[in-house]
């Protein structure tokens, strides 16, 4: 695009201009209109879970509701508490906005169509989802209120526990593809899943689910919801906000679901990668990566609708004593394998085949599990076998007894 | 340390059995009925449009309460076992009748009811008042939208003035009569009285 501008006449510097506000308005047009679009998806899918029906009033199935919402959420009154601090109260939900949307700058959207392929991709998006936190706290920090400021620390306590975790689940994948660029990242990829990073040995694939746990953390979702927790803290660090504020801590809310799916799919899950048959089709990768990022995002959503949320000490306890050591694990291991099949692709074949068979098999063994769940369910509770029998106590269970 | 891996495979283990139950539950038809669109009350309709386990009202569905006229003895039993006094009756006398409840059992009516009202923005439809119904005239109906523009429009009014008015002039001429005979009776009683004491008194001497 800049080539075109430059073949107008104008100066270089003008055009790389020009293409970045054009790029730039495309990016946060997507991600609220994206934000928008995922409160739908994550109240429907909710709602499936939950057997009810969800939001189905406004347009087909219910698709236009987040427009509804916004549109109530931008009339609504704007109101800013006595003793508040004016400027930081007003500036901190944008703060957040601008800190998952600044991770757009490398997220990709196909093998070549990255808004800038930074040689230090990663770096950068680990680094400024950071910025996240800073809005977390000012929102918390100037709403004068105990409930906030209560939110706004667990929220920088949490974030920056996992962001460790995080960071060093993303090392072994930089081991394997030796790049720190998204677009790096995505070549050192093919399209079989079993030339996908999170296949490539289990070293990786532990690499893989520390840093989607992690993320999950680090953008405040249940089963980590722990700055936002109804029961406790009202709503958290946003208690006070409303009207448009508020929508825009939703928008980073939300939006930052398609940074977790976009990220791991870009780097663990071979990105929009296509065969070599279909050479290098723009629009059929977007979509190959959009398809994979929203599986990603299904995920995600299903994830916080089958486990409740964490105690503030169990977090932590999750954060320090498990993800981090089992990062490190992930990383010396994932080093260690590669000393060993430096010479021999034959063995890296060997192990992501192995790899990609034994996910299978859970696979398989998951769909027995929901069929078998699934003909529990739907048999009537009166006519269940009487002769129930307790399950006998696990391990775990007789050891917490014993210690009690 | 061994606590912590069992922790460990515990926690994987858990999500993965938990995420199997929510993910079987995706296969599931909504349980929710859409109420304004299918028509709660009928079964038959209600298996056109919807899918789900529920069919039907409960049949003791305690709704608005309906009374029966009919078969209304006009007792007061009902408006004593109210707990908050939403039922109001009076009642006058009318003619003997004999006639069979709702669960077959006969009952006599001497009593007709001038005005019966129940007050449904009161009522907490605890069912109270229909236990007790010797004829089964008061019942739970499934009805249980109501929607009114005022609160005194409410009070369901199960006798209409006119036919209040009826019963009271019908009841005024049954207790005349009533009046007439108890006199005539008490005539009897006082001459039975002043005779008798003349025979005793004979049989003494």
């Amino acid at each position: 695009m800049e080539s075109l501008f430059i073949s107008l006449g104008l100066s270089e510097d003008l055009a790389i201009f020009i293409t970045a506000i054009i790029v730039g308005t495309i990016l946060i047009h997507f991600l609220a209109i994206f934000a928008g679009f995922m409160t739908w998806i994550e109240r429907r899918l909710a709602a499936r879970f939950q057997f009810r029906c969800g939001p189905n009033r406004v347009g087909p199935q219910g698709l236009l509701q987040w427009l509804a919402d916004a549109v109530k959420l931008i009339i609504k009154e704007e109101i800013i508490p006595q003793g508040a601090d004016q400027t930081m109260f007003r500036l901190a939900p944008f703060m957040t906005v601008v800190g998952v949307f600044a991770t757009f700058v490398v997220l990709p959207w196909g093998p070549n169509w990255i808004p800038a392929d930074l040689d230090v991709g990663l770096l950068y998006l680990i680094s400024i989802t950071a910025l996240v936190v800073i809005g977390i706290l000012m929102a918390g920090w100037a709403s004068n209120s105990k409930w906030a400021l209560l939110g706004g620390m667990r929220a920088a306590a949490q974030i920056v526990s996992y962001e460790i975790p995080v960071a060093m689940g993303l090392l072994p994948a930089i081991l394997i593809a030796g790049s720190l660029s998204m677009g790096g990242l995505m070549r050192a990829q093919g399209w079989l899943p079993w030339d996908w990073i999170a296949f490539q040995n289990p070293f990786s694939m532990l690499a893989f689910l520390i840093f989607f746990v992690g993320s999950i953390a680090e953008s405040n979702r249940v089963p980590f919801d722990l700055p936002e927790a109804e029961s406790e803290l009202v709503a958290g660090f946003f208690t006070e906000y409303t009207g448009f504020r508020f929508a825009a801590f939703g928008l980073a809310e939300f939006g930052n679901c398609w940074v977790v799916g976009a990220t791991a799919t870009a780097v663990f899950l071979g990105g929009g990668n296509l065969p070599g048959f279909l050479g290098e089709n723009a629009l059929i990768s977007l979509l190959v990566f959009s398809a994979k990022t929203l599986f990603m995002i299904f995920v995600l959503v299903w994830l916080r609708w089958t486990l409740p949320r964490f105690r503030i000490d169990q977090l932590m306890e999750f954060s320090w004593k498990y993800l981090l050591p089992m990062s490190f694990v992930a990383f010396f291991g994932q080093a260690v394998f590669m000393l060993i099949s430096w010479d021999s692709p034959m063995i890296q074949q060997v192990v992501s085949h192995a790899m990609f068979l034994g996910f299978l098999g859970l696979l398989f063994k998951f769909s027995t599990r929901v069929v078998a769940n699934y003909k529990e369910h739907a048999t009537p509770v009166n006519s269940r076998a009487t002769d129930y029998v307790a399950p006998p106590v696990t391990e775990v269970e007789a050891e917490a007894a014993v210690a009690e | 340390m061994k606590t912590y891996f069992n922790n460990i495979i515990h926690g994987v283990t858990s999500a993965f059995e938990g995420m199997s139950i929510t993910f079987s539950s995706l296969f599931f038809p909504a349980v929710t009925i859409q109420y304004p669109e299918v028509d709660v009350r009928s079964v038959e309709s209600q298996r056109k449009t919807y899918n789900g386990p529920m069919m039907g009202m409960s049949p003791n569905y305690r709704g608005i309460l309906h009374v029966d006229m009919e078969i209304c003895t006009a007792c007061l039993i009902c408006m004593r076992a109210c707990p908050i006094d939403v039922i109001a009756i009076t009642n006058v006398k009318c003619e003997k009748e004999k006639f069979p409840g709702r669960s077959g059992k006969m009952a006599v009516k001497t009593r007709a009811a001038t005005r019966f009202d129940i007050d449904i923005a009161k009522c907490m439809f605890c069912g109270l008042c229909v236990e007790p119904c010797p004829t089964g005239a008061i019942y739970h109906t499934n009805e249980f939208e109501m929607n009114t523009s005022t609160v005194e429009a409410l009070v369901l009014k199960f006798v209409t003035p006119q036919e209040a008015a009826d019963a009271e002039a019908k009841g005024k001429i049954i207790e005349a009569e009533a009046a007439l005979k108890k006199a005539a009776k008490a005539a009897a009683a006082k001459e039975e009285v002043a005779q008798a004491p003349e025979t005793e008194s004979k049989g003494e001497e």
